[in-house]
């Protein structure tokens, strides 16, 4: 068994024995990933200097005394020190198997690098919200967005080396993509009614495209799609152009979420309607910038995104544009999940 | 590692590269005639399709017998899935519980779905691989991964690439040249040792390297070999990205349905994978059996028994089989692929691919590598009734440098020599931005475009 493969069987062992990682275990995961960041990844040399890990109590005080990243601050360090990694690869002995380009507007190339093993979680965080939708043995599934999206390339071993069970393989499901440009809605509508996906996940650039596509061809997408997933990355489309959407189309539309940079997904639930999010691979809180931490929710802030698999590119406290307030777990669809309504 | 690397090498000495051509007929007629009774026995496309032609499996015995099997069109595919409603059409091997992805077609007219199972993926990544270490791909090189996953191409890259253990950069986008500048930043940041890519994309690279102003020996100094496909390369237009680039480019051809076919470092066509699939060139109009040399319609059969399983695919290119043997000592027959036969169009009264354009574009220094369409004054259905006086009209992308009226004159010349016509030649700002560029263009759609 390889260092990886450990790494897996122990993250098995933790998502799969029910229930989320108690607070003990998911705060020494936390100081474990602070530890590792702060020896290895200049970036978070630089933010976390002088941290006494150790010292760090419970997730309150983790969230006042770590510090936030995002996307800004990324691209500045990135300017700053010319690292395509902004400086937060640990270099120089993990080495990575997989490198990824960050989708942006922005003028400034950024980049994540995984492991075998962190990409296989990847995957699995993938499959844990093709798993909420209820997917399961001989589904069909598609996908309208690019080979270089993680909703593509996370959805089959097939897709992407070093990735032996893709999102599809866990559930035994079978996936077919489209690319994600809005010129290819023609073939999405082919998709829909001859592979007949029971979810299409849909870039939401790409939606208006598909839906005016299918109305062109006078063809009912609810006669042979089960569900259509709607996703953005740092991003959402709002809830009322979803219900818009559902209602056109006489389908349910749900939202997944995608924080590329700090290798999250999560996804809505087709039970509670609430984000969820799964606490074994990310401890996510709602922050208002300034503020720290907002305690406990309600009114909500941005989403902050700890990735707890992340080793080589580590996303400690991402704070994405995406507002949300905490529920906390208790979904009977996925009892151990963290989830979120989304502002 | 270097264990590893020791057993990837070996993967690539494939023995049959060099086996006497009387030993590889004998493998090839032992293969043809196992596929057909499996797909009798297996697959309800091919058992129906020859029942009707009254043809019993056992009767093919060789490549005779097998060119009288049915030809397999994509028309006939999509009638096939019209009929089931379903992707699956009866030609895939489709074992219960089995991990597979559904690949599609890049083609023009339309989508073609592949069924993509983990033994297709083995069989087609495991030959595709020595194709690559061809190219110059070797274990633990940084390579860009391209190639989207809707294409079947990506399975078998992403299984090539674990296997050389490669550290696989992928860039943000797709093949257009709006992403060009998201390829380039990928190569200038990570510095990839490998990319493999469709030769407009290269262009388009290219042409985003110009337009920031970078020297393009710069950005590619960390890239040592480039895999180009998805369009024939001219001998002149792989000298000229090859000195430009400052890397070592080799072309390759492949089909979805299981075509490859690969250069050896002689350039001097594509050595036929003929463990991988089995090509026949036949009359365009008569389906008749073409001797070497001579250029017809390509008939794919690919031996991968897994996934969907195309047997006298009528891939709609045009291409032939190379007479003369190769000085690289390899056996493996070569073939040139020109176009597809779509693109076919006729000039006073004569019919020509745009690779014969290419070939005399190429002539002219300044116009190496220059994307051009031509405009067909009538679409390729209707060439019995283009008018025989009309010219070669061709549009093509303002060069760089040169005096156009000169470029002109040159091009015409050239023209007039190699394929004995009078051109019409149209000087562009930009030419549509296509996934493979956009070798032809019918006057119609042109005016349209024209118009904006
Ligand atoms: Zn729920
Ligand atoms: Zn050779």
């Amino acid at each position: 068994m390889t260092r990886g493969e450990a790494h897996d069987k122990a993250r098995d062992v933790v998502t799969a024995g029910g229930g989320a990682p108690s607070g003990a275990t998911r705060l020494a995961r936390l100081r474990r990933l602070l530890r590792h960041a702060s020896r290895r990844s200049p970036y978070f040399q630089a933010s976390l200097g002088g941290l006494q890990v150790d010292s760090i109590l419970d997730e309150r005080d983790f969230a006042s005394r770590v510090p936030l990243s995002d996307l800004e601050g990324l691209e500045a360090a990135r300017a700053a020190t010319g690292d395509p990694f902004s400086g937060r690869k640990c270099a120089p002995e993990c080495r990575g198997q997989l490198v990824f380009q960050l989708e942006s507007d922005g003028e400034v190339p950024l980049y994540v690098a995984l492991g075998r093993s962190e990409a296989q979680s990847y995957a699995r965080a993938l499959g844990r919200c093709w798993r909420l939708l209820g997917l399961d043995k001989g589904d069909r599934v598609a996908i309208f967005d690019f080979g270089s999206s993680p909703l593509s390339y996370l959805a089959s071993g097939a897709f992407l080396p070093y990735v032996s069970r893709g999102a599809a393989d866990g559930l035994a499901c079978i996936p077919v993509c489209n690319d994600g440009v809005s010129q290819m809605g023609q073939r999405a509508v082919e998709i829909a009614r001859f592979v007949r996906p029971r979810a299409f996940f849909v870039r939401s650039d790409c939606m208006f495209p598909f839906i005016q596509e299918a109305e062109r061809q006078g063809i009912s997408l609810r006669d042979y799609i089960g569900a259509i997933v709607v996703a953005e990355n740092e991003g959402l489309p709002s809830a009322r152009s979803c219900r818009a959407w559902a209602d056109a189309l006489g389908l349910p539309v749900y939202r997944l979420l995608r924080v590329d940079a700090a290798m999250f997904l999560g996804i809505e639930c087709p039970s509670c309607g609430l984000l969820h999010v799964d606490s074994g691979s990310y401890f996510v809180e709602t922050v208002v910038p300034g503020r720290g931490r907002d305690a406990d929710s309600d009114g909500g802030g941005r989403l902050a995104i700890t990735n707890l698999f992340a080793r080589l590119t580590p996303a400690i406290r991402y704070a994405c544009p995406v507002l949300a307030g905490r529920i906390g777990p208790g979904c009977p669809l996925s009892p151990e999940d963290d989830r979120f309504r989304l502002v | 590692m270097r264990r590893d690397q020791e057993k990837v090498a070996t993967e690539f000495m494939d023995q049959t590269e060099t086996w006497p051509i009387e030993k590889l007929r004998r493998l090839r007629r032992r293969r043809l005639r196992a596929l057909v009774r499996y797909a009798y026995a297996n697959l309800p496309f091919y058992r129906r399709r020859y029942d009707e032609a009254g043809i019993a499996p056992e009767s093919v015995k060789g490549p005779v017998d097998f060119a009288r099997l049915p030809m397999v069109t994509k028309a006939d595919i999509r009638r096939a899935r019209e009929d089931s409603g379903s992707f699956l059409t009866g030609m895939e091997s489709f074992p219960n519980g089995d991990l597979a992805t559904i690949g599609m077609t890049s083609g023009t007219t339309g989508t073609d779905f592949l069924y993509c199972n983990r033994k297709w993926r083995q069989f087609q990544g495991g030959r595709l691989l020595r194709a690559y270490w061809w190219a110059g791909l070797r274990p633990g090189m940084r390579m860009m991964l391209t190639v989207p996953a809707w294409h079947c191409w990506a399975a078998e890259e992403s299984y090539l690439a674990e296997r050389f253990g490669v550290v696989g950069v992928v860039p943000w986008g797709t093949f257009l040249p709006r992403f060009a500048g998201n390829f380039v930043d990928a190569i200038r940041d990570l510095r990839p040792e490998f990319l493999s890519m469709f030769l407009p994309m290269l262009y388009a690279v290219q042409a985003e390297c110009r337009r920031r102003g970078l020297a393009l020996h710069e950005v590619f100094a960390g890239v040592r070999c480039v895999l180009v496909v998805g369009a024939p390369l001219t001998p002149a237009s792989r000298q000229k990205l090859e000195a430009d680039l400052g890397v070592d480019v080799y072309t390759g051809a492949g089909a979805t349905e299981g075509l490859i076919a690969m250069e050896c470092s002689e350039h001097r066509g594509y050595h036929l994978f003929v463990d991988t699939c089995y090509l026949e060139v036949v009359d365009p109009p008569t389906g008749a059996l073409l001797p070497p040399g001579e250029r017809g319609r390509l008939v794919l059969t690919a031996f991968n028994p897994h996934g969907t399983v195309y047997i006298r695919f009528d891939t709609g290119d045009l291409g032939r089989v190379v007479k003369a043997p190769c000085a690289c000592g390899r056996t493996w027959p070569l073939i040139e692929v020109y176009d597809r036969l779509d693109n076919m169009f006729a000039a006073e009264g004569r019919e020509f691919v745009p690779y014969d354009v290419r070939l005399c574009v190429d002539e002219i220094p300044e116009l190496t590598g220059v994307p051009f369409s031509v405009i067909r004054s009538v679409p390729r259905v209707r060439a019995d009734r283009a008018s025989p006086t009309s010219p070669l009209w061709l549009a093509i992308q303002r060069p760089l440098s040169g005096n156009l009226r000169s470029l002109e004159d040159s091009l015409a010349a050239e023209i007039g020599r190699k394929l004995r016509v009078k051109a019409a030649i149209q000087w562009v700002e930009e030419l549509p931005a296509r996934w493979k560029g956009a070798p032809v263009i019918d006057e119609m759609e042109w005016k349209e475009i024209a118009r904006g």
